[in-house]
Parts: C-alpha cells; structure tokens; sequence
C-alpha cells in the first residue's frame, strides 16, 4: 500500500467523521449538560434529511437555503420535543431514558414513513458540487471537501457560543451545578431548552448535508446513532472535545479497517469502543 | 413488618386461589394443541419461548437492575450451536445441551469483563459484545452459513440412547417439549429469585454500599445473574432453532435484544410475572395490530413511552392494583417503582 | 408481594388463553360457511374461491420491492376474476409483510396456509428467509413460487438436492447478476482487470466467486485486482471506492442493490470514477426503483454510457404484445412501470392458473405435476419451469443504461446482449 493511498483514504475517512462528529455533538451536549442520553438523537439526523430534502427537491428551493431552514425545523422539532417529553426524561435513570428514547425512534420512523412513503429518497447532486479536485494524482470529491470544512465550520461556531459570551457561560455553569445555577437567577428550564434546540439543530444539518449523496428512508437514524454512541462512548460521555476526537478515530477506523482488514471491518468498531469501556470506562478524554 | 390477621387470611385465600389458577394454567397449555389447530400451537410455542427469554433476562435488568443490550448475542449462540450439532447428530437434548452450555460460557466470560461496570457503561459494553458476536455469525461464512444462516435443521427425536425415542417431528409435538422445557426453566428461575441469592441481587440492586458493607461480593453476584440470564437466552434460542428449523444472524443482532426487554418493560420488571405476562402480551399485540395496520411499530413506540413515564410497573401492577387489595408488605418499589 | 404476582400471572395468562381460544375457534367455523357450499360442488374445482398468500417486505429501505410484488399479484388477480376467475374459481389474496426476517415469514406462511386456508403462496424477497421458507413448505405441503430471493441455493440444493418439491421459481437467481456479466465481458477484450463492491453478504459473495468462474473459462488474460465488502445500511461507500481505484480497475463488478445501489453510483460519480474505468457492471442496475433515483445523472451524462445493468425482467423488452399489454396494463392500474418483481409476481400468478386449469385440480400433489415442465408465455417472454430444479428459465438481457425518449425514465437499451437462457443457467447437477 503506497503512501498516496493512505492519505488519500484518511480524507475518505475524515469526511464519514464530519457526519458522526455533527450527531455525536449534539448527543454529547445533551448529555453533559442535560444528563439525557438520547436515542432518538439519530432520529433528528433523519428529520433534517428529509426536510432538506423536501425544500430541496419538492419545494426547489436554494440548496444553501435548505440546508439551514432544515436544520432550522430540526430545530423546532427539537423545541417541540423537550417541551412536552424530554423535561419528564431528565429525572430518569440512564436505563430508562435509553428505553423511552427508543420509543421515540419507534415512533419518529414511522411518522416519516407515513409523511414521505418507505422508499428511498436522493435529489439530484447540486452544480457547484459537480465535479472533482486533484489531491495526490487522484481525483477527490468536491463535495466530500465541502463536508469536512462545513463540519469545522460548525465545530467552531458550537466553540464560540459554549466558550465565548454570556450564553455559554450560563450553560457551562449550569452544567457544573443545577442548584447554584438555578439559585442565581437563571432560569434553568429555558436554559435547557436552548441547549436541546442547539443539539437538535447541529443533528439536523448532519442530516441535511447528507442528502446528496447519502439516501434518504426511515432507517437512517438508527444506522448512525449505534456509531455515534460509540463514538461518544470512545471520547467520554459528555465531553465534547472527546466526542471530536472519537468521530475522527471512528471514521478513520472505517476507512482503514475496509482498506486493511476488510474481514473483521465490521468488528473493528465495536471491538475499539469494548477496549476504551474496559480500559477507561470514561472515555478517553473524560475526567 | 408485622402482619395484622386479615393479611395472613388474605395471603393464603390467595395461595389456594393461585394453586387452583396454576393447574387450570398448565390444563389450558395441556390440551390447546388438540383444540386449536397448528397455528395457534406453533403461535403458543413462540410466546412460551419468549416467555422464557424474558424471564431469564429480568434477572439481569429488574432483580439486578443491569439493562443489556447484548442478550440476543447469547440467545444466537445457543441458536446456532443447537443448530450445528442438530445438523451433525440426531439429537434433540444434545443439541438444547449444548446450545445452553455454549450460551452460558460466554456469558460468563463476557459477564466477567462487563460486570465491573453498570449504568450506561454497562449497556453500552454489552451491545458492543453483542454486535460483536454478531459480525462473527455474519462473517464467518464456513461455519454459520453468513446472512443465508444454517436452514433445514431438522426437529429431531426426543431420545436417549438405548432407553427411549420418542418423534417430535410435528409441530404439536414440539410443542410439548418446549411447554415441558419452559416450565421447568420458569420453575427453577422461581426457586432461585426467592433464594438467598435473588434477595441478594435485588439488595445490591436497591443499595450497593449496604450490600458491599454486609461483606458480600457484588460483582460475584452481578455475574451469577449474567450467567444465568445469558443461559436462559441460550436455552430460548435452542428452543427456537428446531421449531424455525433455521438459525439466522438476524437473531444476534441488537435490535433482537429490544425484544425480551419490550416484553419485560411491558409485564412489569419488579414482577417475577411480569416478563412471562409481557411476552404474551407483545407477541399477540403486535400479531394483532400488525394485521390492520403497517405502522404497529409506532403503536410499540408509544406504549413504551406511556409505560415508562406512567406505569413502571407494567401491566401487572395496575392489574393488580385493580384486582387485589394491598396487604400492606409490598415494598414501596414493587408497586409503584 | 411474591403470591400476588403469581396470582395475577395465573388469571391473566388463563383468561388470555381462553381468549385465544375463543378466537380460534371463531376462525375455524368461518372456514366452513355451510350456505355456499353447494354453489362451490357445481364448479369443477369443487371451490368457490381459490387462496394465495402473497408475502414481501412492506417496511424499512427495501419496502418498493415487496410493494411491487403486491402490485404485480394483485394485477394478475384483478385481471383473471375479471375474466371468469380459474374455471369459475375466483382468486382471493392475502397479502403480508415478512420485514426481511426469517421467523416472521415463517408466522405469515403458517398463518396464511393453516388459519387463512392459503392454498398457494407467492413472494418473498430475501434469500435468507427463502432458505428458512423451503423446508417450512414442505412441512405445510403448500406450493410457493418464489419470485424475487436470488440464492441458487433454493433451486439447487433445496428442490434438486434435498427434494423439497414444493418450492418454485419465477425469477431469475444470481446466474444473470455473476454468469451474464462475465458474457458481456467475455467479448470486451480490452477490459482486463477487474475489481469488486461486493454486497457483503451471501448474494454478493456468491455473485463474485460464479463471475470469476465464469469469466475465467471464458479468458485468461483478466485479473482480479480488488474486492471490497459493504455490508447492509452502508451509508458511504466512498472508502469502499477509494480502495478499489487505488487498484486501477478497467471495470468495477457492483452488487449492492435498491436504494443503496444508487447511494454507491451517486459517490462514485462524485469521486470521478467513471472517468477512470471502462465499465461498470451494476447487478441489477434495471430494477425500476434504481433508474429512477439514477435518472437526473444519466441524463447529464455523468456515467458516460459505461453503466452496465439488468434486471430480472426490464419492462422495455422484449418488443412482444404480451409485454406492452402488461406494461400498459400495469401502469394504468398503478400509475407506476413494472419493477420486475411485480412482472415475476404476475407471471407466478398466471402460471399457478394455467397449472391448475392443466391438472384441473389444486392439490398440491397435481399442480406440482403440471407446473412441471411447463410452457407459458408471458411479459418476459415464454418461460419454461425446468422440473428438475423447478426453476424459469427465461430471457433476460443485460445492457447500458440510457434515455430512450420512449421512457420518462432510463432503460436498460444500450448494446442490449441477449444469451439464450439455456446457455448461461447452470444445469443440474450442478456441479
């Protein structure tokens, strides 16, 4: 295997990480500062797929335009959902959020079966995506370049909200002790709503950026949840630079694991997270 | 806690009653292959399977409050050993034997490794080894027949060597066997929840620092659970391969594990009845909904939400509560939790 | 607390028995109306209508496949009660989703044939739940015609090898996804190394290995240069690609199928690949639901006509009047082209009639005899169900995806090759 082709293969794997990382963010702001495991996390994925897709195609609206109203009605959905489920969900036992939330998967493909039909879905790829650029003698895709640095791009707005100004500091307090929080006046129940909508949208462009070349059908969702709790498993629940960090071993782990050990491919994952568990059970970069 | 006289005369009005309901039970499961048909009697017997399946796993999720999300991984593995050595010998215990063994094996291994964990860590370590063994069913193509699965497997007869043999080849006959298997795994489980041990489990389950004080070895004791529940799965999925006549990887797959834990969500979890109830419950409900509309799997969808915001106890309890006045020595958790 | 749970266990379990009883019950005396039993002695079938169990899968990703099946079964019926029904018998259908899973398949066929009182079944998509299917018929002794699972397992080893007469097929198996495209290959002497997205699971291994086979009596100057493996839900196949184009194929070998199939051609045209290779063969890259999600890029032109494909049945061929009144008949009804298991469904459901009217009998026993070796012609062509292995063999070609401006969609049209089905099936024994 020439050097060309491994590097080549890391970008491949970089850009499946930009997917994983923009559900796992959401999964682990959720938790770290919610304590709300989320199952139906994957489903939100799934929402901005097909809302994208129908302002997209249905409704041929601007693709830039459509990726941010579909990340925008994730968004709403998310809204919507922590008012009348999630805020019961809170108080649960870990275990049972995993169960209920899975209830809300149930219930999430379904509704999207009735509205948009069990059949695959994909738009026709957009004209400036078109197209390939040189890396290392190969052609690569335009578009998988377009998803690493919109996926960076988001790593860093989701860094300047949580880090920088009064939102964020809030929240961060509010994370590290609910009482006091509440105690200084913040009204930690609208404060977790935001937090909710935020996760919800970043899921929900996850979804929207995949339209053109990923389908879109009911079963998404819960193909990426199992890998994106993997990954936030890998980094350490709840912390958001490990959840980065595991998208990039997870992604990559993919693309070298079909390149290099094609037989134990689909092992590979589930092999890294049991060994992070059993090494430390907290993740790798969690405290 | 005391007992006052009218609790006592009400615990043993409904020890007769029970006695009477048991026998009229086992009557009803006695005759309902002559009565009503083969699809019924092969219906009966995957409910009595996943009855099974369910119970075994409570031990794990509601006596020992550890949620597993790999269950299916054992309930394969004594799938498709059953299926191997049924497609290599002619027999049936054989196969069942070595199908619980197998299970039990690597439960007890992959039960040592998970059980130093609970919570999340715990479900999440054991989806990973469940997905694992499933990628081992679906990759190695030689010994498991890949996606395709091992198929034919025939139902063979119930013998021993030298003393008897007996053909269950047809499927009201099967039927017997698993009734037989079913009751006797459901009787011993009783004898054990109501063990020193099952108190045990349910002790570190409600407070480990009490249970660890008393000097008592937790994690010994998580892994007992595991190894039990991991047979149990085994023993259903041996059950299953000679009435499919096929093992299939689909059978390890995690969604699989959602199964016995919808059941047990269902029936109630602080219930010795509650998984065996919830079986019945889900396998006729989703066989009925699903005949009137495709979406059945939302209808699940919201009854788990419904069950695990408002009625933890499940089916059981609030039948209960409709039933039977309280005696007044249930715990607070058995009833409401 | 412990007395309480059993009790309540042992009434619910009680009452629920009796209610099952009681339903059970209630089926058994519908199944022998007594009224119109003498009305049924006077038809020659001795039955007023005549059942079949259509199974599929109506859920998840693949779900257009078993609708196609409804919709291919339901045609023929409409189309025969319409016209008198099979000798005054008329058809009832029952349809019901397998989802793809072996036991649940297993529920519906017990379910249709001992409760519903199926007399035949037709359906089922996967090749797993086929496999799992056979010996269950056998067990029930209903006749199914299988007219989408691929394995040639079925045929092979379950009817020819272990005797399970019961099972037929109208489909073509894996022999046209792996032994045509090595004839299409055979006679493009400039492509020479080839490498392969195998689905990874036993239809896409299988495809693989009897390609190569076949190829390699064919030529020996080809080599094998890469395979890579993608298993279900496989949402990026890019790495997938990128391994393979580091190895510098003339032609890629696909069997990824449905939605997933145009998932993979999509990244593959964005990654630039069919500006490096010469061809790319797409196991059933005809089915209908596959040219119509690939419609827009062939229209651009971004496979460049080196897109291979065929079907089991494409509904642009043959150019016969039994075709187009299909075709025409089918899109009146369901606004929709034929998918060819609609086309095999429909075809299952005519040649059941044309058994049943040749051995004027439905026991199973007869209209195994008369199905047979039997002839009949049908949209695909005429198709002939050899009895040894009880399989159709028919026409299907393999050619390059194009626009036709007879279509709204593409069509399998390009250079269409066209082998004599006798040629390329394998035959028993099947060594």
């Amino acid at each position: 295997m020439d050097f060309q082709s491994l590097v080549y293969q890391g970008l491949i794997g970089l850009s499946l990480s930009m997917y994983l990382w923009l559900v796992a963010a959401g999964l682990t702001i959720a938790f770290g500062i919610l304590r709300v495991l989320n199952f139906a996390h994957g489903s939100l994925y799934m929402l901005g797929a097909y809302f994208a897709f129908t302002l997209y195609y249905s409704l041929k609206l601007n693709f830039w335009l459509s990726m941010v109203l579909a990340a925008g009605l994730v968004g709403i959905v998310g809204l919507i959902l922590e008012r009348f489920l999630f805020r019961r969900i809170y108080p649960l036992e870990e275990a049972y959020q995993l169960i209920l939330t899975f209830g809300i998967v149930l219930i999430l493909s379904d509704t999207v079966k009735m509205i948009w039909g069990g059949v695959f879905m994909i738009p026709p790829m957009p004209n400036i995506f078109v197209g390939t650029v040189n890396i290392l003698g190969r052609p690569f895709p335009v578009y998988n370049l377009f998803v690493i640095c919109a996926g960076l791009a988001v790593t860093g707005l989701i860094w300047l909200l949580l880090e920088r100004g009064w939102w964020g500091k809030t929240v961060r307090a509010t994370a590290s002790d609910r009482e006091m929080a509440s105690a200084l006046g913040i009204n930690t129940p609208v404060l977790f709503t935001t937090v909710f909508i935020l996760a919800a949208v970043v899921a929900g462009l996850g979804g929207a950026l995949s339209i053109p070349v990923r389908v879109v059908a009911p079963g998404v969702g819960t193909a990426i949840i199992v890998q994106a709790f993997v990954v936030t498993v890998i980094g350490g629940l709840g912390n958001l630079k490990g959840a980065f960090l595991g998208a990039l071993i997870v992604g990559l782990a993919n693309a070298y694991g079909i390149l290099l050990f094609p037989t134990i491919e689909l092992f590979l994952i589930y092999l890294l997270m049991a060994l992070v568990l059993l090494v430390r059970p907290k993740g790798l970069l969690g405290g | 806690m005391e007992k006052t006289i009218g609790e006592i005369r009400m615990e043993n009005r409904n020890r007769v009653v029970a006695r009477w309901l048991l026998g009229l039970l086992l009557l009803v499961l006695f005759i309902l292959p002559w009565t009503l048909g083969t699809y019924v009697t092969w219906t009966a017997s995957n409910i009595l399977i996943l009855a099974l399946y369910a119970a075994g796993f409570n031990i794990l999720f509601g006596y020992s409050g550890l949620l597993s999300f790999g269950q299916a991984g054992f309930y394969a593995i004594g799938a498709y050993v059953c299926a191997k050595i049924l497609l290599g010998t002619s027999f049936l215990l054989l196969g069942f034997l070595g199908g619980v063994l197998a299970a039990g094996l690597a439960a007890l291994i992959i039960g040592f490794l998970c059980t130093r964990h609970t919570q999340i860590y715990f479900a999440m370590l054991t989806l990973s080894f469940g997905m694992m063994i499933h990628s081992i069913i679906w990759k190695w193509r030689d010994v498991t027949g890949g996606d395709d699965g091992l198929v034919n497997v025939p139902r063979a007869p119930l013998a021993i060597p030298g003393l008897f043999s007996i053909d269950v080849s047809s499927v009201e006959s099967y039927y017997y066997v698993v009734l037989v298997i079913v009751a006797l795994g459901i009787f011993l489980l009783w004898r054990m929840v109501n063990s020193p041990l099952g108190l045990a489990l349910q002790g570190i389950r409600d407070s480990e620092q009490r249970v660890a004080f008393s000097g008592l070895s937790i994690q010994k004791f998580r892994l007992i659970a595991f190894a039990i529940s991991g047979m149990y799965a085994g023993m259903a999925g041996s059950l299953m391969v000679p009435l499919l006549k096929s093992a299939d990887p689909g059978m390890a797959h995690w969604t699989a594990s959602a199964e016995p834990l919808m059941a047990t969500l269902l029936g109630g979890i602080y219930n010795f009845a509650g998984p065996m109830v919830g079986a019945f419950i889900l396998y006729v409900a989703k066989e009925l909904i699903a005949r009137y509309t495709e979406y059945w799997s939302m209808v699940l969808g919201f009854t788990v939400v419904v069950l695990v915001l408002g009625f933890r106890g499940g089916v059981v309890s609030v039948l209960q509560g409709l039933l039977f006045r309280r005696t007044g020595t249930v715990s607070k958790r058995g009833v409401d939790a | 607390m412990k007395r309480r749970g059993l009790v309540t266990l042992l009434v619910l379990l009680v009452s629920a028995s009796l209610l099952v009883a009681g339903c059970g019950q209630g089926s058994g005396t519908k199944a022998t109306g007594g009224a119109s039993d003498s009305k049924a002695k006077e038809l020659p079938l001795g039955v007023e209508v005549i059942k079949i169990g259509v199974q599929g899968v109506l859920s998840g990703s693949h779900a257009d496949y078993g609708r196609q099946i409804q919709m291919g079964a339901t045609l023929a019926a409409e189309e025969i009660n319409g016209a008198g029904g099979i000798l005054g018998s008329k058809i009832e259908l029952k349809v019901m989703d397998d989802e793809l899973n072996a036991n649940v398949a297993q529920k519906n066929a017990r379910y249709l044939v001992s409760d519903w009182g199926a007399n035949f079944i037709v359906g089922t998509d996967s090749s797993g739940v086929a496999l799992s299917l056979g010996p269950i018929l056998k067990e029930l002794d209903t006749i199914q015609i299988f007219t989408h699972a691929a394995t040639e397992k079925l045929t092979e080893d379950l009817v020819y090898k272990q005797g399970i007469k019961q099972i037929f097929r109208t489909a073509v198996p894996v022999y046209q996804d792996a032994i045509m495209a090595a004839y299409v290959f055979k006679d493009m002497p400039e492509v020479k190394r080839f490498a392969a997205l195998n689905a990874d699971y036993e239809y896409g291994h299988t495809s693989w290995r009897m390609f190569k086979e076949t190829l390699s009596k064919f030529r020996n100057d080809v080599e094998f240069v890469a395979e890579a493996n993608a298993p279900f839900w496989t949402a990026d196949f890019t790495p997938h690609l990128s391994k393979l184009m580091a190895a510098k194929p003339d032609v890629i070998f696909a069997t990824p199928w449905g939605g997933e199939a145009v998932m993979m051609l999509r990244q593959a045209v964005s990654m630039g690949v069919f500006e490096q290779i010469d061809a790319w063969w797409q196991a059933m890259g005809g089915s209908v639901d596959v040219l119509e999600g690939l419609a827009t890029d062939v229209k651009r032109d971004a496979f460049k006509g080196k897109l291979w494909g065929t079907g089991r049945y494409l509904h642009n061929w043959p150019d016969t009047p039994e075709n187009k009144a299909f075709v025409k008949a089918f899109q009146q009804r369901w606004n929709r082209y034929p998918n060819y298991s609609a086309e095999t469904t429909y075809s299952a459901i005519y040649m059941l009639k044309a058994a049943i009217e040749k051995s004027r009998s439905i026991k199973t026993g007869d209209v195994i005899k008369a199905l047979e070796g039997l002839k009949i012609m049908t949209p695909a062509g005429e198709r002939y169900i050899r009895p040894e292995d009880h399989q159709a063999v028919y026409n299907v070609p393999a050619g390059r995806v194009i626009f036709s401006s007879d279509y709204p969609i593409p069509i399998v049209g390009g250079d269409l090759k066209i082998v004599p089905a006798d040629e390329y099936y394998r035959k028993p024994p099947f060594n």
